[in-house]
């Protein structure tokens, strides 16, 4: 059995108000981190909006379900399918402009297309060289494209050597209208009429040139809930065909005649004719950053937490680790040495993936949430590095002092607890607090499993208020600083105190 | 009281204890003399169990018995400690601990005796060596000298029947040393204590002052044994060492 008790002060932090509706939910996998007009918030302190939020919504309401956002990490998505769909971060479909890809239709059911995109080539609107795509390979233009997205793939087909790589689209947007990293960007169309429609950048993108490789974003589901695919194919078809997507789509303003296409591809007929004007949705951000402010001190609370419940497991870990490579025999010594060092070896992101992704599907029984599941993998982490600190702090004791204690007469476990372990413990305080410190800004690693903590509620709240972006790192650099300053007061404080007792010899 | 019988002992390659033997009689101040190198730390360590040796045995009191070669059993060691007490060159007073602390840890960690009454024996212990007005002082407080008597103090705590000194003033300058030898001196002549007391120096007129009896080593074997007044008098067989 899980251990729930653990969530009780986190549920106090973070409690959202649940539904109350017995309906069952669609649980749906989204990467809000990914922005509009697929789910981003226009309002700071409001619901998601977004013309893929709204399509959940519509196939929830068609299926007799409530719809469930479920945030994750966009390349992750996919594996919340391989969980079980009762978890915490459990799913039923991954909604969040997934390609159609012959890895993901090899694993997991894909529902018929419910948009068609194409690649769309996006420069300042000062720049009168970018005239067209074939401007890009003369003036051997920058390309800012996604990171494995397949703008990537094309992009570096067609212009090799030209592409700027980076994980979001914001950024990339930025980058561009700053003239700084990329001078123009290639992005799916829906992200690039986004964009360029948004007053803050008014008059600073223009789109350039036809679209290029179409492609369908596709629903992935798993493969064996065949009634739950059979209701998203119907509904997707559907709404094609009675105008609902398209009402969807004119909001956002990327229906084109391209989702024409795939209405008479996928119903036979065209969709239901225009019902009028349809008012366009907001492009969020508020102006102001203080409204954004709870929400990163919520976030706040979960790093503070995640290191508090994480930092002492470590502690206690690499102490035994510590005491066992220094004084255990060969085969406590040799495991915990392999231990160490696959640690230290391996990145915190990757350890975490493993626990959270690859674990669990070896050992079932090991499905943990997210939570435990961070907390664990810090504590591993953290613990190798504790360990070969306390080792250090072990071996610095002279030999003497172990030697008296045991002629003495006390026991090696007596003479190590009362002898060695408290002298070892002030020579390490300043590494130990020092890693407490770290242990904070890593706690931003764990976003990969799906935790909202402070690093990834900035992400988020940036590529909503992409105004704001030197207020909003100014504010989350702040807080990282509110909650590091005292550990470096109680380090110094420490110090200070063991730095007494090593004066005293000198008196 | 203490029995040590053809011990071997090797560091390495080297054979650094040669067949050693010797006895120590209950309440006798035996000194271990010799030429630096002869091996004479190295047997008291192999005495008090910290160092193991690979032939010989080394035996306390009735029941008590380290065989070289073999690893003892825990509880044989712990006992072994406990019966012989052992004061060290550098002095290795735990530095996190007051001086009272120090002399308590032995009594509470080794013995299990309740606190209060390892703060009394302490104290006791303290006021014997003359540092009881020192007992809140941290190590790093006190003289080199005034370390090794808490180190004494420390070592009687647990009530050994034998103590064993290991050049308890080496690191010591003469007037410090000669503080720490007036209290093992002391020791010494206390008849009502009957500690067997083994001693490891170069001071050697303290040696003449206070041994019952001298055990010379040469080369990883003790080659002579008898009264000082024998082994220092001219042409004795510990002589050439002044």
């Amino acid at each position: 059995m899980k251990p729930r008790w653990l969530l009780v002060p986190l549920a106090l932090v973070f409690a959202s108000p649940g539904p109350a509706q017995e309906k069952k939910e669609l649980r749906w996998g989204t990467d809000p981190v990914g922005g509009g007009p697929y789910i981003y918030k226009d309002d700071p302190n409001g619901p998601y909006v977004g013309f893929e939020v709204e399509l959940a919504e519509y196939l929830a309401k068609k299926l007799g379900r409530v719809s469930t956002p479920v945030e994750a990490e966009w390349s992750t998505l996919p594996e919340l399918l391989d969980k079980p769909r009762d978890g915490e971060k459990g799913i039923d479909i991954v909604l969040n402009g997934y390609e159609a890809r012959d890895d993901l239709k090899m694993k997991y059911a894909a529902a018929v297309p419910y948009y068609v995109y194409r690649l769309q080539l996006v420069a300042r609107k000062d720049d009168d060289e970018v005239t067209g795509w074939p401007a890009l390979g003369a003036k051997k233009k920058r390309i800012g494209v996604l990171e494995g997205s397949v703008a990537f793939d094309y992009c570096n087909k067609r212009f090799p050597g030209q592409t700027v790589v980076n994980k979001d689209v914001a950024t990339m947007f930025n980058a561009v209208a700053d003239k700084t990293h990329a001078d123009v960007t290639v992005q799916d169309n829906p992200a690039c009429v986004f964009y360029v429609d948004d007053p803050k950048y008014k008059d600073k993108f223009k789109l350039v040139g036809d679209g290029r490789q179409p492609g369908e974003y596709l629903i992935y589901l798993r493969k064996g809930d065949k009634e739950l695919l059979d209701g998203i194919n119907d509904a997707i078809k559907e709404g094609l065909k009675d105008g609902t997507l398209r009402r969807i789509y004119r909001k956002y303003g990327i229906w084109n005649a391209d989702q024409e296409w795939l209405t008479e591809k996928l119903t036979g007929e065209f969709p239901a004719d225009e019902d009028g004007e349809v008012e366009r949705a907001g492009r969020g951000g508020s102006g102001s950053v203080w409204p954004l402010v709870p929400q990163l001190v919520r976030a706040a609370g979960m790093t503070v937490f995640l290191s508090i419940a994480s930092f002492p497991l470590a502690m206690l870990a690499g102490v035994v680790i510590a005491i066992g490579r220094v004084y255990g025999p060969v085969w406590v010594k040799a495991p915990f040495a392999v231990f160490v060092e696959v640690i230290r070896g391996t990145p915190l992101l990757l350890q975490l993936y493993f626990l959270f992704f690859i674990l669990p599907k070896w050992v079932p029984g090991l499905a943990l949430d997210p939570i435990y599941i961070g907390i664990l993998g810090l504590a591993l982490n953290y613990a190798a590095y504790e360990a070969e600190n306390y080792r250090a702090g072990i071996q610095s004791i002279p030999r003497g002092q172990m030697e008296a204690a045991l002629a003495l007469g006390m026991s090696p476990f007596t003479a190590i607890r009362t002898v060695i372990v408290p002298q070892a413990v002030r020579v390490v305080i300043p590494p130990v607090t020092n890693d407490f410190i770290a242990l904070f800004k890593d706690t931003s690693v764990c976003s990969v499993i799906l935790i909202t903590e402070l690093t990834r509620k900035y992400n988020e709240l940036y590529n909503f208020n992409r105004d704001l972006v030197v207020e909003l790192a100014f504010l989350t650099a702040g807080l990282y600083l509110l909650m590091s300053y005292p550990m470096s007061l109680l380090a110094r404080f420490l110090e200070r105190r063991t730095g007494t007792h090593a004066a005293g010899g000198h008196r | 009281m203490i029995r040590v019988s053809n011990v071997v002992k090797y560091h390495g390659d080297a054979r650094v204890l040669d067949g050693a033997s010797l006895d120590v009689q209950k309440g006798q101040v035996a000194a271990l003399v010799g030429p630096s190198g002869s091996g004479k730390s190295t047997l008291l360590r192999c005495i008090n169990g910290l160092e193991e040796f690979q032939e010989g045995t080394v035996g306390v009191g009735e029941t008590l018995a380290l065989v070289g070669g073999e690893t003892p059993p825990r509880d044989t060691l712990l006992r072994l400690r406990r019966t012989v007490g052992m004061v060290f060159q550098q002095f290795n007073l735990f530095p996190h601990m007051t001086v009272l602390k120090n002399v308590m840890s032995g009594p509470i960690y080794a013995l299990g005796k309740p606190a209060a009454e390892a703060e009394a024996t302490a104290k006791r212990w303290l006021d014997r060596v003359g540092l009881a007005e020192k007992h809140a002082a941290k190590p790093a407080q006190l003289s080199g000298g005034q370390q090794q008597r808490v180190a004494i103090a420390r070592a009687l705590a647990v009530n050994p029947a034998a103590i064993l000194f290991d050049e308890p003033t080496s690191a010591l300058d003469p007037k410090m040393s000669a503080e720490v030898m007036r209290v093992i001196d002391d020791l010494a002549d206390d008849q009502s204590l009957q500690v067997a007391m083994v001693i490891v120096t170069h001071d050697l007129p303290a040696v003449k002052r206070i041994a019952d009896v001298v055990h010379l080593l040469g080369q990883g074997r003790v080659i002579y044994s008898g009264p000082a007044a024998e082994a220092f008098a001219p042409g004795g067989p510990a002589s050439t060492l002044e």
